[in-house]
């Protein structure tokens, strides 16, 4: 079962990296991969046990496997020096303050459908 | 004697599992950890990389040694992307429902996180390489690193501010979203995907099914809207 599920992601992946190279060079494999199962989903009017259960597995270690990409700090340490505070301030704060608006505004927005909804 | 456990701990240290092996154990602690004490700074991404950094840097390794070594993990990072699908088709008829909302907040929301950023930097005096390395700090590192390549930026560089930015959007969002009174699963989980990327879709998906399908549905499309507007916008500003 696990490894149906995961052939069928690894397959979506791969045609994924296909169009990308062949139509789309500006999106990578794996996004336009979700947006093909996405749609496939879509068409079949389910999500097939195998894949569902393979997608949760995998969504579940999704933190252990951003381990190593973010061990690449390490490698621009120089870059990173040289620039700290301007990179960090704006990090932080652009952070902060892009977080906190996109909630308030989602949040203000639902709100207000929910109000006309009720209205209409 | 001595020579001979030299060599031992040479083979070990540089045997093709020495990295994967560090993580794995590296992260089990860092969760264990972080499940104890639910302790926010202890966000395992976060406590995972200092120690293998750490490690790393006690057995003489280089980045580019341990990246080879991880490689089994890293590979999997595409499946896992493409899995995101699945929560997204799940929660559909939520975000059926809310569909204005949503694309309302991508627009106006993705705009200010990247235009944010950069103006930022470039008031604090970051040069130039660094402005476009760090424009796209909110979405997945795979779009970032081609995107950041595009307008002049460093790939790898832009994979470790996506990272930087992730790792404290994890920390910081939840707390700060609650001050702030945001309770909505899926607005949490819009500002969580949108501006942390992978690592916020991470957390939200440990808050709800509903926060997470809205974290990956934001991380999706504001990958795509990066990829698409950013080179097109900076081409007709600079």
């Amino acid at each position: 079962m696990l490894l149906r599920g995961l052939t069928w992601l690894v397959l979506f992946q791969l045609l994924g990296t296909a169009l990308s190279v062949l139509l789309l060079p500006m999106m990578p494999g794996p996004i336009i991969g979700l947006v093909l199962l996405f749609l496939f989903c879509l068409v079949r009017g389910e999500v097939g046990e195998p894949v569902q259960l393979a997608a949760g597995s995998l969504l579940r270690y999704l933190p252990l496997l951003l381990v190593p990409p973010a061990v690449g700090v390490m490698a621009y340490s120089a870059q990173i020096m040289n620039d700290f505070w301007a990179i960090t301030g704006a990090l932080i704060l652009s952070l902060l303050l892009s977080l906190v608006a996109t909630g308030w505004l989602m949040q203000a927005l639902i709100r207000r459908q929910a109000r006309r909804g009720r209205r209409a | 004697m001595n020579l001979a456990w030299q060599v031992a701990w040479q083979a070990v240290v540089h045997h093709p599992l020495f990295g994967v092996g560090i993580t794995l154990a590296v992260y089990q602690l860092a969760y264990l950890a972080y499940e104890r004490t639910r302790w926010v700074v202890l966000q395992p991404v976060l406590v995972s990389m200092v120690l293998v950094i750490g490690i790393l840097l006690l057995c003489g390794i280089d980045y580019a040694e341990y990246r080879r070594a991880s490689d089994l993990l890293t590979v999997l990072l595409g499946p896992a992307t493409v899995a995101l699908a699945v929560p997204l088709y799940l929660n559909l008829r939520r975000i059926r429902e809310l569909f204005w909302p949503t694309v309302l907040t991508l627009v106006g929301a993705g705009t200010l996180a990247t235009v944010l950023g950069v103006l930022l930097a470039w008031l604090f005096g970051a040069e130039r390489m660094i402005l476009m390395t760090l424009a796209p700090k909110s979405v997945t590192s795979p779009i970032a690193m081609l995107v950041a390549e595009q307008l002049g930026g460093v790939a790898a560089l832009a994979a470790v501010f996506v990272m930087l930015t992730g790792i404290l959007g994890a920390i910081l969002g939840p707390e700060l979203l609650r001050r702030f009174g945001v309770q909505h699963a899926a607005a949490r989980g819009m500002a969580l995907g949108l501006t942390a990327h992978a690592v916020g879709t991470a957390q939200a998906l440990q808050e709800s099914e509903e926060c997470g399908a809205f974290a990956a549905l934001a991380m999706s499309l504001m990958g795509v809207m990066t990829a698409v507007a950013l080179p097109l916008a900076v081409s007709l500003i600079l």
